[in-house]
């Protein structure tokens, strides 16, 4: 029997020049049906056996465009104008249907909902070895080795839909290891999950590296492809930038530019001058020390209070023993107590399924409590009419999709004030403003089901706000955005709390919760375990050990120099202070 | 709290060969179908909640509760205003309240709430892995028989995606309890358009993932698990024979039918 994590297709040695390329897209353009500009143009690409290979670029770029070509879904499933070649392990691919490709190419999606079929994990790993024919001993001789592999065994026989994100995305890697490809593309593979998902995913994807598959990684967060033998920057379908990472990632200002969030310890050196490529925390350390010697000192911002806009006197939300449990399912929430004052920033962080949503949707009155109360300015929320609960609090839901559904923006927005039966003349007031609060008053006759995902996310606000909540929630607000968006989206929600609305933030995120939230709150199985100022909660290495939330390394930097630094600019200016 | 039906147990109906069980929901329509009159579909009911029992399948009832309790209580009302036989009890406006209407309405109403419980235990007790396997033995093209079982397992997935709509679009004070029932329906178009381009987004990322793990690659796809027939199977099939032999005696005979006088 192979080894686990064997291919059928079995590379050279890492590199070799005298094999052919594992993958390579030589000369390729494609415009889909109905594109009025071709999303790739002229790429030239090679993936040499062995080589893990991470392409970066902003949303619409081209980067999924081009892991599509690898397996033949562009053009084979979504149609188009093609041209160019692509060859896996030198054979040109032309005219080959994507199923068929199938053994060759492994794909991973982002989203990891789709592309589970099966009722139980052993089942899911055969699905792909079934479709091909193989026989039910050799099937059943590869699930083991492949659920091992991604550090699943002994789920054979769980339902898949009960695993978590993480969980899931690692089996879908298992169902196509199992078929022993030679290449596999993973396209934003980590895109929707949580921390401890995200740490799983990429481990396992060093794993692989090291056992020699040809990797292809499509991702927008450059700190995730550090480890990379290449990486490539896609704009506007062509490739403008390769090399190594240490190369490529020094450039800050053209990561940027592209819509990728650049490593926050680079900018950090670059800030001191120091123009190198830190591939870990270590490293960094280091060269600040080799550049500094003898810094080390506990700094004051350890102790510097939180910039707040908070009143704590008048608390809006009080939640009081709060508990919950859906039908049939173990509690949601468990004597949940904790309170938001008007004009707070709050984070809301936890694994998946700790219950940060459920405490959420009884804030607004979506779900009604078993057993405690909730206050909104004093009084509780269910003697509140509708209307009421929406001038205190509003939600935003983590899919913009899940509410979007009018013929214009503008349309969008004053759907919720005509519910509530407001005047025609104050309904168009509210629109204009909350347009042009988010950045669409350009677009306010416009479809909005032909807006990009960024501006679905702002409408989504935008629709929320005309309500004139007091509190806005908002639930993983920058999933699936670019870095470019999600500064956008960020800046907007900040500009909000400025103006005097308490923002609650659910997010998995952790720079997003450093540069931007205030508080955080951290829960468990349905229990808040801590419930405090940002810089302390990222003090507390136990409480970050045990809920897998890391710290962004720009914090775990600054810990080295006995300063808890949020931000890459505070660091920076802490480190060039004189001692 | 779990979006699919299908309930994990080792009763002998989950240990029952797929073609059986396919067999088996045939064969319970079958029987529903001869029989009106409430009586003659009482004993179904019972074999049914029966097997409900022996097979953990509560939960999924128990949840979808409401729903039996609409289809039994809509289908007698609706009955009532056509289904005009029979003295009446008490003079109403629109609705014919008389015995044999109420006992037709009931009648109607249970045997759909028996169909669809019997759906339900099926798919409380059947993995899509089997449903397909099952079909394929009884000569459905493999690539027919995966889009029906697919639709099933996609269908709870629309179905909760719709509750997050409803519930983004009710705290946007959207009431959809305003009107009568046409102006109700017309009231779904915000819930309506968003689960639709949903669909068609995870329908399309749906057949592209499976078309990358080789779907469609055969036409007769191996099968990981093999499902040799037991003899339990053979005795269930006779069983299930009898059943629906006995149901069309009761059709034939004239028992199953409503008098009206």
């Amino acid at each position: 029997m192979k080894a686990p994590l064997a291919t059928d297709h079995d590379p050279a040695p890492v590199g070799s020049a005298a094999q052919p390329a594992a993958a390579a897209l030589e000369g390729v353009t494609f415009t889909y049906h109905g594109g009025d500009r071709p999303a790739l143009r002229h790429v030239e690409l090679e993936l040499r056996p062995g080589q893990t290979v991470g392409v970066m670029g902003a949303s619409g770029a081209g980067k999924s465009t081009l892991a599509k070509c690898l397996n033949r879904i562009v053009p084979g499933f979504e149609g188009g104008e093609f041209s160019g070649v692509v060859r896996i392990g030198g054979r040109a691919l032309d005219g080959d249907r994507v199923c068929a490709v199938a053994p060759k190419v492994g794909m991973v999606f982002q989203d990891f909902e789709s592309q589970l079929f099966s009722t139980n994990v052993a089942h899911e790993v055969a699905f792909a070895m079934e479709q091909v024919g193989m026989a039910r001993e050799e099937i059943a001789a590869r699930i083991g080795p492949a659920l091992h592999a991604v550090g699943l065994a002994g789920f054979e026989d769980r339902d898949p839909t009960s695993l978590s994100g993480g969980e899931k995305q690692r089996l879908a890697i298992a169902a196509v290891l199992a078929l022993r490809p030679g290449v596999i593309v993973l396209d934003e593979p980590t895109s929707d999950l949580d921390p401890e998902g995200r740490a799983e995913v990429f481990a396992l994807i060093r794993r692989l590296r090291e056992h020699g598959l040809s990797l292809t990684v499509i991702e927008h967060e450059a700190e995730e492809l550090r480890s990379c033998d290449r990486v490539v920057i896609v704009r506007e379908g062509e490739i403008i930038a390769e090399g190594a990472p240490a190369e490529v990632m020094t450039r800050i200002d053209l990561l940027e530019q592209c819509g990728v969030h650049p490593p926050d310890l680079n900018r950090v050196l670059r800030m001191l001058g120091i123009e190198a490529h830190a591939a870990s925390v270590d490293e960094a350390e280091h060269l600040i020390r080799r550049q500094r010697p003898g810094l080390e000192r506990e700094h004051e911002l350890r102790a510097a209070p939180e910039r707040t806009n908070a009143s704590p006197a008048t608390p809006m939300v009080k939640v009081q023993n709060l508990s919950f449990a859906y039908p049939f399912g173990p509690p949601a929430l468990s004597g949940v107590n904790f309170e938001i004052a008007a004009g707070e920033f709050l984070a809301i962080i936890g694994q998946n399924g700790s219950g940060k949503t459920t405490l959420a949707k009884h804030i607004v009155g979506l779900l009604a409590p078993a057993a405690g109360r909730i206050l909104l300015s004093g009084r509780d929320r269910t003697t509140l009419r509708p209307a009421e609960t929406a001038h205190e609090a509003g939600y935003v839901f983590q899919n913009p999709d899940h509410q979007i559904f009018a013929a214009t923006v503008e349309d969008e927005v004053a759907f919720g004030p005509r519910n509530f039966g407001l005047p025609r003349d104050e309904v168009e007031r509210r629109c204009e403003e909350v347009l042009r609060a988010v950045n669409l008053a350009e677009a306010r006759g416009r479809d909005p089901f032909l807006l990009s995902k960024g501006e679905r996310q702002r409408l989504a606000v935008a629709s929320v706000l005309a309500l004139r909540p007091r509190l806005l929630i908002l639930d993983e607000p920058t999933t699936g955005l670019d870095y470019r968006e999600q500064r956008r989206m960020m800046a907007l929600v900040g500009d909000l709390n400025r103006a005097g609305i308490a923002i609650v933030m659910i997010t998995h995120t952790p720079w997003l919760v450093a540069e931007y939230a205030r508080r955080v709150v951290l829960m468990r199985k349905g229990r808040v375990l801590y419930d405090g100022p940002v810089r302390e909660f990222f003090e507390r290495d136990e409480l970050l050990e045990s809920s897998s939330f890391r710290a962004p390394e720009v914090t775990q930097l600054g810990r080295r120099f006995g300063i808890t630094a949020l931000r890459p600019e505070e660091l920076a200016n802490a480190l060039m202070e004189p001692g | 709290m779990p979006i699919y039906l299908y309930i994990d147990r080792g009763s002998f109906v989950h240990r029952l060969h797929p073609t059986v069980k396919v067999f088996a929901l045939f064969i319970m329509f079958w029987s529903v179908y001869w029989v009106d009159h409430p009586l003659a579909l009482l004993p179904l009911g019972l074999v049914i909640a029966a097997l409900v029992r022996v097979t953990g399948s509560w939960p999924n009832f128990y949840r979808l509760r409401w729903l039996f309790i609409l289809i039994v209580l809509t289908t007698t009302l609706a009955w009532m205003v056509f289904y005009r036989q029979g003295p009446p009890l008490i003079k109403l406006p629109l609705i014919h309240l008389s015995r044999a209407s109420l006992v037709f309405g009931f009648g109607r109403g249970l045997k759909l709430a028996e169909l669809l419980a019997t759906s339900v235990l099926f798919l409380s007790t059947t993995k899509v892995e089997e449903f397909t396997a099952g079909l394929s033995r009884m000569g459905v093209p493999y690539r027919v028989g995966f889009s029906i079982t697919l639709a099933f397992r996609l269908v709870p997935l629309f179905i909760d995606s719709a509750g997050t709509v409803v519930q983004a679009q009710s705290l946007r004070g959207y009431d959809f309890n305003q009107g009568g029932p046409l102006e109700r329906v017309r009231r779904y178009v915000p819930v309506v358009i968003p689960v639709f381009m949903g669909a068609l987004r995870k329908a399309n990322n749906m057949a592209m993932a499976l078309e990358a793990r080789g779907f469609g690659m055969s036409a007769t796809p191996t099968s990981f698990i093999d499902y040799p027939i037991r003899p339990r199977d053979i005795g269930a099939f006779a069983a299930l024979i009898a059943l629906g032999i006995v149901q069309f005696a009761i059709y034939y005979t004239g028992y199953g039918a409503i008098s009206v006088k």
